[in-house]
Protein backbone atom coordinates (compact mmCIF):
# COMPACT_ATOMS: atom_id res chain seq x y z
CA UNK A 1 0.00 0.00 0.00
CA UNK A 2 1.15 3.12 -1.04
CA UNK A 3 2.04 6.40 1.40
CA UNK A 4 -0.05 8.26 -1.68
CA UNK A 5 -3.28 5.84 -0.32
CA UNK A 6 -2.81 6.52 3.40
CA UNK A 7 -2.78 10.31 2.77
CA UNK A 8 -4.57 11.84 6.06
CA UNK A 9 -7.68 14.31 5.48
CA UNK A 10 -9.85 15.59 7.47
CA UNK A 11 -13.26 14.55 7.66
CA UNK A 12 -14.28 17.85 8.58
CA UNK A 13 -16.55 16.84 11.33
CA UNK A 14 -19.61 19.39 12.76
CA UNK A 15 -18.48 19.60 16.62
CA UNK A 16 -21.03 21.57 18.52
CA UNK A 17 -20.23 25.10 19.33
CA UNK A 18 -21.16 24.62 22.69
CA UNK A 19 -20.98 21.67 25.21
CA UNK A 20 -25.10 21.11 25.69
CA UNK A 21 -26.52 19.94 28.94
CA UNK A 22 -29.71 19.76 30.36
CA UNK A 23 -28.98 19.06 33.95
CA UNK A 24 -27.30 22.24 35.44
CA UNK A 25 -27.25 26.12 34.72
CA UNK A 26 -25.12 28.32 35.53
CA UNK A 27 -26.46 32.09 35.84
CA UNK A 28 -23.24 34.37 35.39
CA UNK A 29 -22.21 36.98 38.07
CA UNK A 30 -23.19 40.47 36.17
CA UNK A 31 -19.55 41.47 36.95
CA UNK A 32 -17.85 38.27 36.42
CA UNK A 33 -19.10 36.01 33.44
CA UNK A 34 -16.81 33.20 34.66
CA UNK A 35 -18.73 33.16 38.25
CA UNK A 36 -21.78 32.03 39.03
CA UNK A 37 -24.37 33.38 40.93
CA UNK A 38 -26.23 30.84 40.76
CA UNK A 39 -26.81 27.65 39.79
CA UNK A 40 -29.80 25.52 39.00
CA UNK A 41 -30.67 21.73 38.57
CA UNK A 42 -32.90 21.06 36.33
CA UNK A 43 -34.32 24.34 37.23
CA UNK A 44 -34.53 24.15 40.96
CA UNK A 45 -32.35 26.89 42.65
CA UNK A 46 -29.35 24.82 44.24
CA UNK A 47 -29.74 26.81 47.55
CA UNK A 48 -33.27 26.46 47.72
CA UNK A 49 -33.00 22.39 47.14
CA UNK A 50 -30.32 22.77 50.44
CA UNK A 51 -33.07 24.66 52.92
CA UNK A 52 -36.46 21.96 51.30
CA UNK A 53 -34.76 18.64 50.21
CA UNK A 54 -32.57 15.49 51.21
CA UNK A 55 -29.39 14.43 49.29
CA UNK A 56 -31.03 11.60 48.09
CA UNK A 57 -33.85 13.37 46.42
CA UNK A 58 -31.19 15.61 44.72
CA UNK A 59 -29.39 12.83 43.77
CA UNK A 60 -32.66 11.37 42.20
CA UNK A 61 -33.23 14.93 40.59
CA UNK A 62 -29.49 14.93 39.14
CA UNK A 63 -30.24 11.75 37.00
CA UNK A 64 -34.39 11.68 36.46
CA UNK A 65 -34.81 15.26 36.01
CA UNK A 66 -37.52 15.17 38.61
CA UNK A 67 -37.75 15.00 42.11
CA UNK A 68 -38.92 12.06 43.25
CA UNK A 69 -41.94 10.68 45.05
CA UNK A 70 -42.15 9.76 48.67
CA UNK A 71 -41.58 5.85 48.17
CA UNK A 72 -38.99 6.96 45.41
CA UNK A 73 -36.74 8.61 47.80
CA UNK A 74 -36.90 6.13 50.19
CA UNK A 75 -36.51 3.08 48.28
CA UNK A 76 -33.18 4.90 46.73
CA UNK A 77 -32.29 6.02 50.23
CA UNK A 78 -32.56 2.42 51.81
CA UNK A 79 -30.80 0.99 48.48
CA UNK A 80 -27.98 3.62 49.51
CA UNK A 81 -27.96 2.51 53.12
CA UNK A 82 -27.95 -0.72 52.20
CA UNK A 83 -24.62 -0.98 50.05
CA UNK A 84 -22.54 2.03 51.66
CA UNK A 85 -20.25 -0.26 52.23
CA UNK A 86 -18.87 -3.24 50.07
CA UNK A 87 -17.21 -4.42 53.22
CA UNK A 88 -13.56 -5.27 54.16
CA UNK A 89 -12.97 -8.43 52.55
CA UNK A 90 -14.10 -7.02 48.94
CA UNK A 91 -11.30 -6.68 46.79
CA UNK A 92 -12.23 -2.66 45.93
CA UNK A 93 -12.03 -2.53 49.84
CA UNK A 94 -8.97 -4.04 49.82
CA UNK A 95 -7.23 -2.01 47.55
CA UNK A 96 -8.65 1.19 49.45
CA UNK A 97 -7.23 -0.18 52.56
CA UNK A 98 -3.36 -1.25 51.28
CA UNK A 99 -3.51 2.62 49.29
CA UNK A 100 -4.13 3.68 53.17
CA UNK A 101 -1.42 1.51 54.62
CA UNK A 102 1.01 2.15 52.16
CA UNK A 103 0.42 5.75 52.22
CA UNK A 104 -0.46 6.95 49.52
CA UNK A 105 -1.79 10.36 49.00
CA UNK A 106 -5.32 10.42 50.35
CA UNK A 107 -6.71 12.07 47.38
CA UNK A 108 -5.94 8.69 45.54
CA UNK A 109 -7.80 6.31 47.97
CA UNK A 110 -10.83 6.59 46.63
CA UNK A 111 -10.30 6.94 42.72
CA UNK A 112 -8.45 3.70 43.40
CA UNK A 113 -10.59 1.86 45.18
CA UNK A 114 -13.32 2.95 42.77
CA UNK A 115 -11.38 1.81 39.88
CA UNK A 116 -11.26 -1.79 41.42
CA UNK A 117 -14.98 -1.35 42.53
CA UNK A 118 -15.58 -1.12 38.54
CA UNK A 119 -15.25 -4.89 38.01
CA UNK A 120 -17.73 -7.30 36.21
CA UNK A 121 -17.43 -9.49 39.21
CA UNK A 122 -19.30 -8.23 42.19
CA UNK A 123 -18.59 -4.69 40.92
CA UNK A 124 -19.59 -1.90 38.93
CA UNK A 125 -19.23 -3.33 35.77
CA UNK A 126 -22.12 -6.20 36.13
CA UNK A 127 -24.49 -3.38 37.24
CA UNK A 128 -25.55 -2.17 33.57
CA UNK A 129 -25.76 -5.88 31.82
CA UNK A 130 -27.76 -6.87 34.84
CA UNK A 131 -30.41 -3.99 34.60
CA UNK A 132 -30.11 -4.26 30.33
CA UNK A 133 -30.70 -8.11 31.51
CA UNK A 134 -33.78 -7.51 33.90
CA UNK A 135 -35.19 -5.15 31.44
CA UNK A 136 -35.56 -8.05 29.06
CA UNK A 137 -36.73 -10.67 31.08
CA UNK A 138 -38.93 -9.29 33.87
CA UNK A 139 -42.16 -9.66 31.24
CA UNK A 140 -41.24 -13.62 31.01
CA UNK A 141 -42.08 -15.92 34.14
CA UNK A 142 -39.11 -15.92 36.42
CA UNK A 143 -38.86 -19.70 37.33
CA UNK A 144 -39.19 -20.59 33.54
CA UNK A 145 -36.41 -18.21 32.73
CA UNK A 146 -34.33 -19.69 36.06
CA UNK A 147 -35.54 -23.29 35.14
CA UNK A 148 -33.97 -22.42 31.66
CA UNK A 149 -30.74 -21.09 32.71
CA UNK A 150 -29.87 -23.94 35.13
CA UNK A 151 -30.93 -26.17 32.38
CA UNK A 152 -28.66 -24.69 29.58
CA UNK A 153 -25.73 -23.28 31.39
CA UNK A 154 -22.45 -24.62 32.44
CA UNK A 155 -21.01 -23.87 35.67
CA UNK A 156 -16.97 -22.83 35.73
CA UNK A 157 -15.02 -25.46 36.25
CA UNK A 158 -13.99 -23.54 39.44
CA UNK A 159 -15.00 -20.51 41.57
CA UNK A 160 -18.08 -18.84 41.37
CA UNK A 161 -20.90 -19.21 38.79
CA UNK A 162 -22.60 -15.97 37.71
CA UNK A 163 -25.17 -17.55 35.85
CA UNK A 164 -27.35 -14.24 34.99
CA UNK A 165 -25.84 -10.90 35.84
CA UNK A 166 -25.59 -9.94 39.27
CA UNK A 167 -27.29 -13.54 40.55
CA UNK A 168 -25.25 -16.43 41.41
CA UNK A 169 -23.07 -18.24 43.82
CA UNK A 170 -21.14 -16.17 46.54
CA UNK A 171 -17.89 -18.02 48.72
CA UNK A 172 -19.93 -21.16 46.54
CA UNK A 173 -23.32 -20.31 48.34
CA UNK A 174 -26.23 -18.34 48.36
CA UNK A 175 -25.27 -15.14 49.74
CA UNK A 176 -27.65 -14.51 52.54
CA UNK A 177 -27.11 -10.67 53.39
CA UNK A 178 -27.66 -10.00 49.74
CA UNK A 179 -30.86 -11.95 50.14
CA UNK A 180 -32.31 -10.04 53.03
CA UNK A 181 -31.84 -6.81 51.74
CA UNK A 182 -33.20 -7.27 48.41
CA UNK A 183 -36.50 -8.82 50.38
CA UNK A 184 -36.24 -5.78 52.62
CA UNK A 185 -36.26 -3.74 49.94
CA UNK A 186 -38.77 -5.43 47.86
CA UNK A 187 -41.21 -5.17 50.72
CA UNK A 188 -41.16 -1.28 51.39
CA UNK A 189 -43.95 0.90 49.99
CA UNK A 190 -44.61 1.53 46.38
CA UNK A 191 -44.19 -0.27 42.88
CA UNK A 192 -41.03 -2.35 42.19
CA UNK A 193 -41.48 -4.59 39.52
CA UNK A 194 -38.30 -5.12 38.61
CA UNK A 195 -36.83 -5.91 42.04
CA UNK A 196 -40.19 -8.29 42.54
CA UNK A 197 -38.78 -10.23 39.72
CA UNK A 198 -35.69 -10.81 40.69
CA UNK A 199 -36.57 -11.74 44.20
CA UNK A 200 -38.81 -14.89 42.78
CA UNK A 201 -35.94 -15.44 40.49
CA UNK A 202 -33.20 -15.46 42.89
CA UNK A 203 -35.79 -17.91 44.98
CA UNK A 204 -36.26 -20.18 42.19
CA UNK A 205 -31.93 -20.54 42.52
CA UNK A 206 -31.91 -20.63 45.43
CA UNK A 207 -32.07 -25.09 45.77
CA UNK A 208 -28.90 -24.52 43.07
CA UNK A 209 -26.99 -22.53 45.66
CA UNK A 210 -27.80 -19.50 43.38
CA UNK A 211 -28.84 -16.60 44.35
CA UNK A 212 -29.33 -12.27 44.99
CA UNK A 213 -25.65 -10.95 44.20
CA UNK A 214 -25.46 -6.86 45.28
CA UNK A 215 -24.91 -5.54 41.95
CA UNK A 216 -28.64 -7.09 40.83
CA UNK A 217 -29.81 -5.89 43.82
CA UNK A 218 -28.97 -2.03 42.51
CA UNK A 219 -29.65 -2.72 38.97
CA UNK A 220 -33.41 -4.10 39.90
CA UNK A 221 -33.64 -1.07 42.27
CA UNK A 222 -32.18 1.34 39.47
CA UNK A 223 -34.60 0.15 36.95
CA UNK A 224 -37.68 0.28 39.10
CA UNK A 225 -36.69 3.68 39.51
CA UNK A 226 -36.38 4.55 36.18
CA UNK A 227 -32.30 5.08 35.90
CA UNK A 228 -30.82 4.80 32.49
CA UNK A 229 -28.67 1.64 32.61
CA UNK A 230 -25.70 3.88 31.30
CA UNK A 231 -26.23 5.21 34.64
CA UNK A 232 -25.74 1.90 36.58
CA UNK A 233 -22.27 1.60 36.96
CA UNK A 234 -21.23 5.01 38.52
CA UNK A 235 -24.22 4.91 40.62
CA UNK A 236 -22.84 1.70 42.18
CA UNK A 237 -19.97 3.26 42.35
CA UNK A 238 -21.16 5.63 44.18
CA UNK A 239 -23.20 4.16 46.72
CA UNK A 240 -20.18 2.29 47.80
CA UNK A 241 -17.95 5.11 47.91
CA UNK A 242 -18.14 6.18 51.44
CA UNK A 243 -17.17 2.44 53.12
CA UNK A 244 -14.67 2.33 50.35
CA UNK A 245 -12.82 5.66 51.35
CA UNK A 246 -13.50 4.73 55.04
CA UNK A 247 -11.84 1.76 55.39
CA UNK A 248 -8.51 3.54 53.20
CA UNK A 249 -8.69 6.26 55.68
CA UNK A 250 -8.88 4.30 58.86
CA UNK A 251 -5.77 2.92 57.70
CA UNK A 252 -3.97 6.10 56.22
CA UNK A 253 -2.24 6.91 59.31
CA UNK A 254 -0.83 3.31 60.52
CA UNK A 255 2.19 1.57 59.50
CA UNK A 256 2.66 -0.91 56.60
CA UNK A 257 2.82 -3.49 59.45
CA UNK A 258 -0.82 -3.00 59.98
CA UNK A 259 -2.11 -5.67 57.40
CA UNK A 260 -0.61 -8.93 56.69
CA UNK A 261 1.80 -9.00 54.54
CA UNK A 262 2.06 -12.90 53.23
CA UNK A 263 5.02 -14.87 54.32
CA UNK A 264 7.61 -16.23 52.28
CA UNK A 265 6.49 -20.04 53.41
CA UNK A 266 3.31 -18.72 52.30
CA UNK A 267 4.38 -17.35 49.09
CA UNK A 268 4.66 -20.21 46.17
CA UNK A 269 5.97 -19.41 42.67
CA UNK A 270 4.94 -22.04 40.44
CA UNK A 271 5.77 -21.41 36.91
CA UNK A 272 4.10 -23.80 34.02
CA UNK B 1 -4.58 -19.95 59.00
CA UNK B 2 -7.03 -22.86 60.84
CA UNK B 3 -10.82 -23.39 60.71
CA UNK B 4 -13.57 -25.27 62.62
CA UNK B 5 -15.47 -24.88 59.91
CA UNK B 6 -15.30 -27.26 56.41
CA UNK B 7 -17.02 -27.82 53.37
CA UNK B 8 -16.56 -28.63 49.81
CA UNK B 9 -18.54 -25.74 48.70
CA UNK B 10 -16.12 -23.05 50.10
CA UNK B 11 -13.15 -25.75 50.13
CA UNK B 12 -11.53 -23.76 47.22
CA UNK B 13 -11.51 -20.41 48.84
CA UNK B 14 -10.06 -21.77 52.09
CA UNK B 15 -6.85 -23.45 50.28
CA UNK B 16 -6.29 -19.93 49.39
CA UNK B 17 -6.47 -18.49 52.52
CA UNK B 18 -3.11 -16.58 53.73
CA UNK B 19 -1.15 -17.81 50.80
CA UNK B 20 -0.62 -16.65 47.56
CA UNK B 21 0.33 -19.28 44.39
CA UNK B 22 2.04 -16.82 41.35
CA UNK B 23 2.98 -18.05 37.92
CA UNK B 24 4.73 -14.92 37.63
CA UNK B 25 7.17 -14.99 39.92
CA UNK B 26 8.25 -12.77 42.92
CA UNK B 27 11.28 -11.33 45.46
CA UNK B 28 12.71 -14.23 47.13
CA UNK B 29 14.37 -11.91 50.08
CA UNK B 30 17.89 -12.66 49.56
CA UNK B 31 18.01 -15.30 46.70
CA UNK B 32 16.61 -12.33 44.17
CA UNK B 33 13.75 -10.94 42.21
CA UNK B 34 12.03 -13.56 39.81
CA UNK B 35 9.99 -12.44 36.66
CA UNK B 36 8.93 -15.80 34.47
CA UNK B 37 11.86 -18.01 35.20
CA UNK B 38 14.37 -15.47 34.67
CA UNK B 39 16.86 -13.97 37.35
CA UNK B 40 15.62 -9.98 37.27
CA UNK B 41 19.06 -8.49 38.13
CA UNK B 42 20.84 -11.14 36.33
CA UNK B 43 19.18 -12.52 33.05
CA UNK B 44 16.91 -9.36 32.34
CA UNK B 45 18.90 -5.58 33.72
CA UNK B 46 20.74 -4.28 31.46
CA UNK B 47 20.58 -7.35 28.45
CA UNK B 48 16.48 -7.40 27.44
CA UNK B 49 14.69 -4.08 26.82
CA UNK B 50 12.00 -2.36 28.81
CA UNK B 51 9.77 -3.24 25.77
CA UNK B 52 10.71 -6.48 26.13
CA UNK B 53 9.84 -6.88 29.44
CA UNK B 54 7.05 -5.28 29.20
CA UNK B 55 5.70 -7.98 26.50
CA UNK B 56 6.97 -10.38 29.10
CA UNK B 57 5.00 -9.37 31.87
CA UNK B 58 1.95 -9.50 29.54
CA UNK B 59 1.85 -12.44 28.33
CA UNK B 60 4.75 -14.45 30.17
CA UNK B 61 6.76 -14.51 26.41
CA UNK B 62 9.49 -12.96 26.06
CA UNK B 63 10.22 -11.58 22.41
CA UNK B 64 12.90 -10.94 20.58
CA UNK B 65 14.61 -7.51 20.79
CA UNK B 66 13.43 -6.59 16.98
CA UNK B 67 9.60 -7.66 17.74
CA UNK B 68 10.35 -5.60 21.02
CA UNK B 69 11.44 -2.67 19.12
CA UNK B 70 8.33 -2.87 16.57
CA UNK B 71 6.24 -2.76 20.31
CA UNK B 72 8.02 0.42 21.04
CA UNK B 73 7.66 2.15 17.94
CA UNK B 74 4.05 1.20 17.82
CA UNK B 75 3.95 2.46 21.34
CA UNK B 76 5.10 5.78 20.01
CA UNK B 77 2.98 6.14 17.57
CA UNK B 78 -0.29 5.80 19.47
CA UNK B 79 0.37 8.70 21.75
CA UNK B 80 0.96 12.10 20.94
CA UNK B 81 1.29 15.50 22.86
CA UNK B 82 -2.19 17.05 21.79
CA UNK B 83 -4.79 17.76 24.31
CA UNK B 84 -7.67 17.67 21.92
CA UNK B 85 -7.49 14.02 21.67
CA UNK B 86 -9.55 13.23 24.66
CA UNK B 87 -7.37 11.48 26.96
CA UNK B 88 -4.63 13.86 26.40
CA UNK B 89 -6.91 16.59 27.34
CA UNK B 90 -7.96 14.68 30.43
CA UNK B 91 -4.37 14.82 31.36
CA UNK B 92 -4.15 18.54 30.57
CA UNK B 93 -7.25 19.15 32.98
CA UNK B 94 -5.63 17.78 35.51
CA UNK B 95 -2.65 19.69 35.28
CA UNK B 96 -4.48 23.02 35.23
CA UNK B 97 -5.91 21.83 38.79
CA UNK B 98 -3.23 20.42 39.82
CA UNK B 99 -3.81 16.89 40.16
CA UNK B 100 -0.22 15.18 40.82
CA UNK B 101 1.57 13.80 37.22
CA UNK B 102 0.44 10.02 38.58
CA UNK B 103 -3.14 10.96 39.00
CA UNK B 104 -3.35 12.82 35.64
CA UNK B 105 -1.90 10.36 33.84
CA UNK B 106 -3.61 7.28 34.99
CA UNK B 107 -6.92 8.91 34.59
CA UNK B 108 -5.81 9.66 30.87
CA UNK B 109 -4.83 6.23 30.58
CA UNK B 110 -7.87 4.60 31.98
CA UNK B 111 -9.82 7.13 29.52
CA UNK B 112 -8.35 5.26 26.70
CA UNK B 113 -9.95 2.40 27.74
CA UNK B 114 -12.61 3.26 25.45
CA UNK B 115 -15.09 1.73 22.34
CA UNK B 116 -13.50 4.37 19.88
CA UNK B 117 -9.91 4.99 20.93
CA UNK B 118 -6.76 3.97 22.82
CA UNK B 119 -6.06 0.29 23.92
CA UNK B 120 -9.43 -1.74 24.34
CA UNK B 121 -10.43 -1.61 20.27
CA UNK B 122 -7.54 -3.52 19.55
CA UNK B 123 -9.59 -7.00 21.44
CA UNK B 124 -12.37 -6.13 18.19
CA UNK B 125 -9.20 -5.35 15.94
CA UNK B 126 -7.36 -8.82 16.44
CA UNK B 127 -11.24 -10.33 16.64
CA UNK B 128 -12.12 -9.59 12.64
CA UNK B 129 -8.59 -10.29 11.66
CA UNK B 130 -8.50 -13.76 13.07
CA UNK B 131 -12.02 -14.68 12.00
CA UNK B 132 -11.56 -13.04 8.88
CA UNK B 133 -8.34 -15.24 8.46
CA UNK B 134 -10.50 -18.16 9.38
CA UNK B 135 -13.41 -17.73 6.78
CA UNK B 136 -10.45 -16.85 4.13
CA UNK B 137 -8.51 -20.17 4.96
CA UNK B 138 -12.10 -21.39 4.09
CA UNK B 139 -11.88 -19.52 0.82
CA UNK B 140 -13.90 -16.71 1.49
CA UNK B 141 -12.83 -13.32 -0.46
CA UNK B 142 -11.61 -10.29 0.92
CA UNK B 143 -14.20 -8.61 -0.77
CA UNK B 144 -16.88 -10.88 0.50
CA UNK B 145 -14.99 -10.29 4.05
CA UNK B 146 -16.16 -6.46 3.63
CA UNK B 147 -19.17 -7.08 2.18
CA UNK B 148 -20.43 -9.26 5.16
CA UNK B 149 -19.09 -6.63 7.41
CA UNK B 150 -20.53 -3.69 6.14
CA UNK B 151 -23.88 -5.83 5.92
CA UNK B 152 -23.77 -6.14 9.71
CA UNK B 153 -23.77 -2.10 9.56
CA UNK B 154 -26.34 -1.23 6.92
CA UNK B 155 -23.89 -1.40 4.58
CA UNK B 156 -21.20 0.94 6.31
CA UNK B 157 -17.73 0.02 6.66
CA UNK B 158 -18.11 0.04 10.14
CA UNK B 159 -15.24 -2.90 11.05
CA UNK B 160 -12.98 -2.32 13.22
CA UNK B 161 -9.02 -1.41 12.65
CA UNK B 162 -10.14 0.05 9.27
CA UNK B 163 -11.06 4.03 8.87
CA UNK B 164 -10.49 6.21 11.85
CA UNK B 165 -12.26 8.99 13.83
CA UNK B 166 -11.71 12.78 12.73
CA UNK B 167 -9.69 11.65 9.60
CA UNK B 168 -9.12 9.21 6.36
CA UNK B 169 -5.79 8.19 6.43
CA UNK B 170 -3.51 7.06 9.01
CA UNK B 171 0.23 7.94 8.56
CA UNK B 172 1.21 5.64 11.47
CA UNK B 173 0.91 2.57 9.48
CA UNK B 174 3.00 4.08 6.76
CA UNK B 175 5.92 4.65 9.32
CA UNK B 176 5.20 1.22 11.12
CA UNK B 177 5.84 -0.43 8.01
CA UNK B 178 8.93 1.52 7.30
CA UNK B 179 9.95 0.42 11.01
CA UNK B 180 9.05 -3.30 10.24
CA UNK B 181 11.06 -3.53 6.98
CA UNK B 182 13.96 -1.90 8.90
CA UNK B 183 13.85 -4.79 11.55
CA UNK B 184 13.62 -7.28 9.34
CA UNK B 185 9.67 -8.76 10.36
CA UNK B 186 8.50 -10.35 7.37
CA UNK B 187 4.28 -9.71 6.58
CA UNK B 188 2.72 -13.08 7.68
CA UNK B 189 -1.12 -13.79 6.17
CA UNK B 190 -3.13 -11.88 8.33
CA UNK B 191 -1.36 -8.83 7.40
CA UNK B 192 -1.13 -9.82 4.15
CA UNK B 193 -5.75 -10.35 4.32
CA UNK B 194 -5.31 -7.04 6.00
CA UNK B 195 -4.07 -5.83 3.30
CA UNK B 196 -5.94 -7.20 0.72
CA UNK B 197 -9.06 -5.73 2.68
CA UNK B 198 -7.49 -2.90 3.06
CA UNK B 199 -7.48 -2.21 -0.78
CA UNK B 200 -10.77 -3.47 -1.14
CA UNK B 201 -12.59 -0.67 1.67
CA UNK B 202 -10.48 2.37 -0.87
CA UNK B 203 -12.00 0.94 -3.31
CA UNK B 204 -15.29 1.29 -2.18
CA UNK B 205 -15.53 3.67 0.58
CA UNK B 206 -12.06 5.36 0.08
CA UNK B 207 -11.14 4.00 3.56
CA UNK B 208 -7.61 2.39 4.78
CA UNK B 209 -6.25 0.62 7.61
CA UNK B 210 -5.94 2.40 10.89
CA UNK B 211 -3.15 1.54 13.40
CA UNK B 212 -5.22 -0.86 15.47
CA UNK B 213 -5.93 -3.04 12.06
CA UNK B 214 -2.13 -2.80 11.18
CA UNK B 215 -0.59 -3.54 14.74
CA UNK B 216 -3.97 -6.76 15.10
CA UNK B 217 -2.75 -8.06 12.03
CA UNK B 218 0.95 -8.14 12.45
CA UNK B 219 0.53 -9.30 15.90
CA UNK B 220 -1.96 -11.72 14.73
CA UNK B 221 0.58 -13.07 12.67
CA UNK B 222 3.13 -13.87 15.61
CA UNK B 223 1.00 -15.74 17.67
CA UNK B 224 -0.63 -13.14 19.89
CA UNK B 225 -4.08 -13.08 21.57
CA UNK B 226 -6.10 -10.04 21.28
CA UNK B 227 -6.06 -10.65 25.04
CA UNK B 228 -2.71 -10.46 24.97
CA UNK B 229 -2.57 -7.71 22.69
CA UNK B 230 -4.99 -5.49 25.12
CA UNK B 231 -2.56 -6.06 27.91
CA UNK B 232 0.62 -5.07 26.39
CA UNK B 233 -0.89 -2.08 25.09
CA UNK B 234 -2.67 -1.53 28.59
CA UNK B 235 -0.92 2.03 29.04
CA UNK B 236 -0.26 2.88 25.48
CA UNK B 237 -1.21 6.60 25.68
CA UNK B 238 0.30 7.57 28.43
CA UNK B 239 3.33 9.57 27.44
CA UNK B 240 1.33 11.77 25.29
CA UNK B 241 -0.86 12.61 28.49
CA UNK B 242 1.72 13.53 30.33
CA UNK B 243 2.68 16.06 28.16
CA UNK B 244 -0.51 17.29 28.17
CA UNK B 245 -0.06 17.20 31.79
CA UNK B 246 2.89 19.01 32.00
CA UNK B 247 1.97 21.89 29.61
CA UNK B 248 -1.13 22.66 31.64
CA UNK B 249 0.90 22.50 35.03
CA UNK B 250 3.57 25.25 33.96
CA UNK B 251 0.95 27.47 33.25
CA UNK B 252 -1.44 29.25 35.61
CA UNK B 253 -3.90 26.86 36.89
CA UNK B 254 -7.58 26.68 35.92
CA UNK B 255 -6.24 28.60 32.65
CA UNK B 256 -6.56 25.86 30.20
CA UNK B 257 -9.20 25.89 28.38
CA UNK B 258 -11.55 28.52 30.19
CA UNK B 259 -15.22 28.75 30.08
CA UNK B 260 -17.15 31.51 30.94
CA UNK B 261 -20.77 30.54 32.35
CA UNK B 262 -22.17 30.88 28.93
CA UNK B 263 -19.87 28.37 27.13
CA UNK B 264 -21.93 25.47 28.55
CA UNK B 265 -25.28 25.56 26.68
CA UNK B 266 -28.56 24.67 29.07
CA UNK B 267 -31.17 23.57 27.13
CA UNK B 268 -33.48 22.09 30.65
CA UNK B 269 -36.02 23.13 32.60
CA UNK B 270 -37.04 26.77 33.18
CA UNK B 271 -35.93 28.17 36.91
CA UNK B 272 -39.19 26.59 38.85
CA UNK B 273 -40.04 27.13 42.32
CA UNK B 274 -38.54 24.02 44.60
CA UNK B 275 -42.46 22.34 45.72
CA UNK B 276 -42.66 21.65 49.23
Amino acid sequence: MSTERRKVESRNDVFVERTETKIWLEVEDQHNPYLADSCLCHGYDLLELTQKRSFVEVLYLLFRGELPGIDEARLLEQLMIALINPGPRHPATRAAMTAGVGSTDREHILPIALSIYGGSHLGAGEVEPAMDWLRKQRKHDPGQVAKELIANGTPPGEGDWHIAPGFGSRFGGVDPMATKIANHLSSLPGTHETLTWGCEFARALNSHTLGWLSPAIAAAVFTDLGFSPRAGAGLFQLLGAPGLLAHGVELSNKPVTAMPFVKDENYVIQYE
Amino acid sequence: MSSNMNNSSYRLWDERRGKIQSKKGGWVVGNGIFNHGYSMMDDLVGKASYMQVLVLNATGRLPERPLADWFEACHICMSWPDPRIWCNQIGALGGTSRASVVAATTAGVLAADAKTYGSKPLLQGVQFIQSAMQDHRRGVSAEEIVSNACAKHRGKPNITGFARPLAKGDERVVAMERVQKQLGLPTGEHLQLALQIESTLMKQFNESMNINGYASAFLSDRGYTAEEIYRIFAIVVNSGITACYVDTNDKTPDAFLPLRCTDIEYTGKLARPVPC
